[in-house]
């Protein structure tokens, strides 16, 4: 058996482009996603109370629902109900953000939780208002303890972006098969696709963990 | 646009079928991984210090790896390195599996770790070998631990079944899309196998849920 992995050099321009798009669609989905998921966690716990089961369905049912049939939906479902055409890339990032909020909202609620309730009454007994509460006493403690679930997520998410490729956005998972396919070497691009996510992945996991470690401290109480 | 259901309702045989499929292959993995994910776990905590690096590479690796890729690489890569063709079934098996042993080995090591080492030692200093102290100690509590992280890697699994569909593993996923590149009723095929989905994961998310509070441990 021979490999010939002059298949990487000669295509790396086309490779390195869906690397490009990868990172790119993981930030901005990493982003969007954490937005939402804060606003739907906030919603849940301080909003209207008729709100809390319709936010508590969303949130399972996308726990139920694979990535996969998300993406898809969104790109080629969604324009036949809504009447518009998506770009994959925005359909990626509209079927990831559905997908990940839900999870995102799920680690905020589990962090503003971990606040004990004690701290929360002796503020009001301070007399702050609820939003001074919620920004000077709440959330600095709870956002210390969310960030390790937050790192996790984010590694989730660049995992996530591969199933991207479904769906034809130009991320790396796909230049990787397209390569694959018109060269024949399945094996050493492949291989190679393989080394590159773990490249990227494995610092992020390390990373959160060794950030956390440096700051877990502040969100003792 | 008019929409036409009866499509879902033609295909209800094939559609069961391929659900029939999915379920199996979510059992399958599990009953591959469970046993593995103990063997990588205990060699990682207990083997010579070489092999124990060799399983830590392993889980490192397969957890820091898109599923997806997996999937391709062992639909390619696997018969020319091992030189044995196997089914499209039998491979995503192997991925899935490949995947999920990782994981699990990753939640068998946390959980024995969880229990505290004076606990072994006091064991110990009770005159029990280091195996007994394993059986009748440590195992007993991190199974509790243990239990609700592997109901929620179940469901992960559950879905993650739908990516052996990129290399056509009857499967629900590949199937619904299959019908739907047939009929061309795209939203009514999509929406069906997103039910679907939605109909058997949404018990086993909030199983989840229930175990986690079932089993919560405070120390």
């Amino acid at each position: 058996m021979e490999f010939n992995f002059a298949v990487i050099t000669d295509h790396w321009r086309f490779l390195a482009s869906g690397v490009g798009v990868t990172l790119l669609l993981a930030l901005l989905s990493g982003v969007t996603s954490l937005t939402l998921g804060f606003g739907i966690a906030l919603l849940r716990l301080y909003g209207p109370r008729w709100l809390r089961p319709l936010i508590v369905f969303y949130v399972d049912s996308m726990r139920a629902i694979p990535v996969l049939v998300v993406l898809v939906w969104t790109f080629f479902a969604l324009p036949l109900v809504a009447g518009i055409t998506m770009p994959p890339f925005f359909a990626a990032l509209l079927g990831l953000t559905l997908h990940l909020a839900a999870y995102a909202a799920e680690i905020v609620r589990a962090g503003i939780e971990s606040v004990r309730p004690g701290q929360t009454r002796a503020a009001r007994a301070l007399g702050m208002s609820p939003a001074q509460i919620l920004r000077r006493i709440v959330l600095p403690q709870a956002v210390v303890r969310m960030l390790p679930a937050f790192g996790s997520l984010l590694s989730v998410t660049i995992k996530d972006t591969a199933i991207a490729s479904v769906i034809a956005v130009t991320e790396f998972m796909r230049q990787s098969e397209t390569v694959a396919g018109q060269s024949f070497q399945p094996i050493e691009v492949y291989t190679f696709a393989m080394l590159v996510y773990f490249v990227i992945l494995y610092p992020v996991t390390r990373g959160v963990e060794s950030v956390y470690r440096r700051v877990a401290h502040l969100g003792r109480s | 646009m008019t929409f036409d259901w009866s499509v879902v309702w033609q295909h209800r045989d094939v559609l069961a079928q391929a659900t029939g499929t999915t379920v199996l292959l979510t059992i399958a993995t599990m009953l591959i991984a469970v046993p593995c994910g103990i063997v990588v776990a205990v060699l990682r905590l207990y083997a010579w210090k070489p092999v124990g690096v060799l399983a830590t590479a392993y889980v490192e690796l397969f957890r820091n790896l898109p599923l997806i890729l997996v999937v391709y690489w062992a639909f390619y890569v696997l018969p020319i390195l091992t030189g044995i063709g196997l089914s499209p079934l039998a491979t995503g098996l192997t991925a899935l599996a490949l995947n999920v042993t990782a994981y699990n080995a990753e939640t068998f090591r946390a959980g024995i770790n969880s229990i505290r080492r004076g606990q072994t030692e006091a064991a110990m200093a009770l005159g029990m070998s280091r195996a007994q102290a394993l059986r009748r100690v440590v195992v007993p509590q991190a199974l509790r631990r243990i239990l609700p992280v592997l109901a929620s890697t179940w469901v992960s699994l559950f879905k993650d079944t739908s990516l052996v569909s990129v290399i056509a593993v009857s499967e629900l996923a590949y199937v619904a899309m299959q019908i739907r590149a047939q009929t061309y009723r795209v939203l009514e095929m999509l929406t069906a196998m997103a039910l679907i989905y939605w109909l058997l994961g949404y018990p086993q998310a909030k199983l989840v849920d229930w175990m986690q509070r079932r089993f919560a441990v405070t120390e």
